[in-house]
């Protein structure tokens, strides 16, 4: 058990798979943390040293921004846009699509599931 | 992509004439009329009030700190949407 910037608690799995369970650590940022803290790729969570915990969770705590303090920022990026009345702000406030793609269709992820249209007639 | 920097930002060189002329004019409060949506807004534009041309009338925008590195189209939407016609059936009925 390894708990490294918060509740992240992967086990069993490689160390540069099990850090990309950290919100704001990918694949790319994973394996710059093991290159800085020298771990070799085959080392497993729970075949880790404290020693080896300790200095990850330097590594991540100095250089990286991860879970709630990324998801603050990106938060506030959305609220100031919100806030600032512009038209990226406005897609924001009306949950649709912010950078110009197509609502004529599609646009699924951010309209969220289809919703029937009442009072439409058969064909 | 974005733009390359030593190009520096995008402004059509009559607007920077009229933010000189209106800070020189005691800070007037009178909208400053513009079509140009695709200017950026500049530091030397912040506390001026600037009419934005959406294609039917323009848009009063007051310039914030925030707003620097904006365009000014961005503050005045220049399509109207009132929703679907049979939305508006179904809530009334």
């Amino acid at each position: 058990m390894a708990r490294i910037a918060g509740v992240n608690i992967p086990t069993h799995k490689r160390v540069e798979i099990a850090l990309t369970y950290i919100h704001g650590i990918g694949q790319t940022k994973a394996k710059e943390i093991c290159t800085k803290v020298g771990i070799p790729d085959d080392r497993r969570v729970n075949d880790m040293t404290d020693d080896e915990v300790i200095r990850i969770r330097e590594v991540i705590d100095n250089d990286y921004m991860v879970e709630g303090e990324l998801r603050r920022e990106v938060a506030m990026n959305i609220k100031r846009l919100m806030d600032l009345g512009c038209y990226k702000g406005l897609r924001h406030r009306k949950g649709l699509p912010v950078r110009g793609q197509r609502t004529h269709t599609n646009a699924r992820t951010r309209k969220g599931k289809a919703r029937p249209i009442a009072g439409k007639k058969k064909a | 992509m974005a733009r390359s920097v030593w190009k520096g930002p995008f402004v059509d060189g009559f607007m920077l004439k009229k933010a000189e002329a209106a800070h020189q004019s005691g800070r007037s409060k009178s909208v400053i009329k513009i079509w140009s949506r695709r200017s950026t807004i500049l530091p030397q534009f912040v506390g001026l009030t600037f009419g934005v041309y959406n294609g039917r009338k323009f848009i009063p925008v007051l310039v914030t700190e925030n707003m620097i590195g904006h365009k000014f189209g961005e503050f005045a939407p220049s399509r109207t949407y009132y929703g679907h016609q049979a939305d508006k059936k179904a809530k009334r009925a």
